[in-house]
């Protein structure tokens, strides 16, 4: 499928983070462009993948700007300028952030947490509410828009999380295990949101991890594997891209998962075993 | 039959209301015959009767309502300290000092009245500043307790919507635990109505339920002191009954 890339969205050189002694993650660094294809408004999905204990929370923090990198730096395409190619460095609040648990505000209905999302958009309020009754009618939440979190589904609660970050912090979004614990139900429901995210905007960019590799190859179109090094024969104790999958250059990204897929996930496999 | 002596085993509605009746109606046949013959423990219903008609014609609602008065007082006081306290203890500089009041409760009270009396002389004032000197420590204790069990999504949520510390603090902390609170004064209020009876025995000029419990008490009238522990029990349960109404019914998202 031809594609091109154009500018970089997402720049990490040299990131490490510690907390104390312990150094969690060193040496990351990666580049990802805005992948342009014709004919369709494409954003890119990037999957994180990597046993436990290897610092793809750490990374997703440093990412969001929740925790400032020990050294490095990460940096993000700025739009704001409009100059083209412009980046600055990520603050928190400029990249969205889902947890595991889909995390609410457990006093705001629905509605009300939309609208608090959109507090610092330069819209009246007429119009952040036609924004927001759009995005409920667009993601079947209409019925549950004054519904409090605690009596939200699964589901739903995903959904709210999800637009509530949209709303609010542009085109980047960080979520951290997306599909953990949930149901066949829930998994489709994650997948069309993504679609429906990377299909609204060509700089709209998902960054996700998973335990599911199959998921991570059918849906991401770059995949980076996080493992502890091997240095010198010895084993290192920190976090670090040990190895990329661009499902892009393979001819993979954008196709009905098949048996080339299955090769991918074999070669993923192999690389998070031995780190 | 079986199950209701069987551990974890599930009864059924009716099962429950025939368990809780027979349980009355053992704890009434053990009073009556305690309080039958010559010499017994507990003051017979009749006393215990005579004791209520007794401390209504005494004003007795004059005097709960004195105790509530008081209590509500010291409520409203010890919690805007405690909420003030526990708030700005998610800053740095003020949480030894936060910590250092929640450790204050192991002060005795005797050595607080010592110095509250030294300072106080009125004895309305002198009961209040007592009843929030006390409350103060165990509601800060309880109100940390509640910021420190809020998990760190709920803050990095906050932030990632580009929430300031500030904001993070008013929408997490203080709007977000608002019911909290609520149940937080809840399950203190046993310790402080059983502290309010207490320090209206020792300071018996401003009248209300602990000085009555005295006065009676003085007097070895058991039936009377019966009668008052029924009415403090009572009184105690209906707040207890009305914060939790209220919780649940201004906030529909706590379910604690």
């Amino acid at each position: 499928m031809d594609y091109q890339m154009q500018n970089t969205l997402l720049y990490v050189e040299n990131l490490s983070v510690a907390y104390g002694e312990k150094v969690v993650i060193k040496d990351v660094s990666f580049v990802e462009k805005d992948v342009t294809r014709e004919g369709s408004v494409t954003g890119q999905v990037i999957a994180v993948v990597g046993r436990s204990g290897r610092g793809k929370s750490t990374l997703f923090r440093a990412l969001t700007g929740l925790i400032k990198p020990t050294t490095g730096k990460i940096l993000i395409a700025d739009v704001a300028t409009g100059v083209e190619n412009d980046a600055k460095e990520v603050h928190e609040g400029d990249v969205g952030f889902v947890d595991q648990k889909y995390t609410l505000f457990r006093n705001k209905t629905i509605y009300q947490a939309l609208m608090f999302a959109l507090r610092h958009k330069d819209f009246s309020k007429e119009e952040k509410h036609n924004t927001i009754t759009k995005y409920l009618q667009e993601w079947g939440l209409e019925k549950a828009k004054d519904q409090y979190p605690c009596e939200l589904s699964g589901g739903q609660r995903q959904r709210t999380a999800i637009i509530e970050q949209i709303l609010c912090s542009g085109h980047y979004m960080v979520l951290d295990e997306p599909f953990s614990g949930l149901d066949i139900g829930n998994i489709e429901d994650v997948k069309k949101a993504f679609s429906l995210i990377t299909s609204l905007h060509e700089f709209n960019t998902i960054i996700y991890s998973t335990h599911d590799i199959e998921l991570a190859v059918e849906l991401a179109d770059s995949i980076y594997v996080i493992g502890y090094p091997t240095i010198d024969g010895k084993t290192a104790d920190y976090g670090t891209i040990v190895k990329h999958v661009d499902m892009k250059e393979r001819k993979l990204a954008w196709k009905e998962y098949g048996v080339e897929h299955l090769e991918v996930v074999k070669e993923i496999k192999a690389a998070m075993l031995t780190s | 039959m079986k199950k209701i002596f069987t551990p974890f085993e599930n009864i059924g509605k009716n099962s429950r209301l025939l368990i809780i009746l027979s349980w009355v109606i053992l704890v009434a046949v053990f009073w009556f015959v305690s309080s039958m013959g010559e010499r017994h423990l507990f003051p017979s219903p009749e006393q215990v009767g005579r004791g209520f008609r007794e401390l209504y014609n005494e004003g007795l609602m004059v005097h709960v309502g004195s105790s509530l008065w008081l209590c509500l007082k010291a409520i409203l006081i010890a919690i805007t300290i405690s909420l003030t306290i526990t708030y700005l203890s998610t800053i740095p500089v003020v949480m030894p000092v936060a910590r250092a009041i929640s450790k204050l409760r192991y002060l005795p009270l005797t050595g607080i009245t010592f110095y509250l009396a030294i300072i106080i002389s009125n004895a309305r004032t002198m009961q209040v500043w007592v009843l929030v000197v006390f409350m103060s420590t165990y509601l800060t204790t309880s109100l940390l307790s509640m910021v420190s069990s809020i998990e760190q999504e709920e803050f990095d949520h906050a932030r990632s919507l580009q929430c300031n510390r500030w904001e993070v603090l008013w929408e997490v902390v203080i709007k977000g635990r608002m019911d909290h609170v609520i149940e937080v004064i809840r399950q203190n209020l046993a310790i402080v109505w059983m502290m309010l009876v207490t320090v209206e025995s020792i300071l018996v000029a401003a009248g209300g339920l602990g000085f009555l419990i005295k006065n009676s008490d003085k007097f070895m009238n058991h039936g009377r002191i019966i009668a008052l522990q029924i009415v403090i029990l009572f009184v105690g349960l209906s707040i207890d009954f009305i914060l939790d109404y209220l919780r649940k019914a201004f906030f529909r998202y706590s379910k604690i």
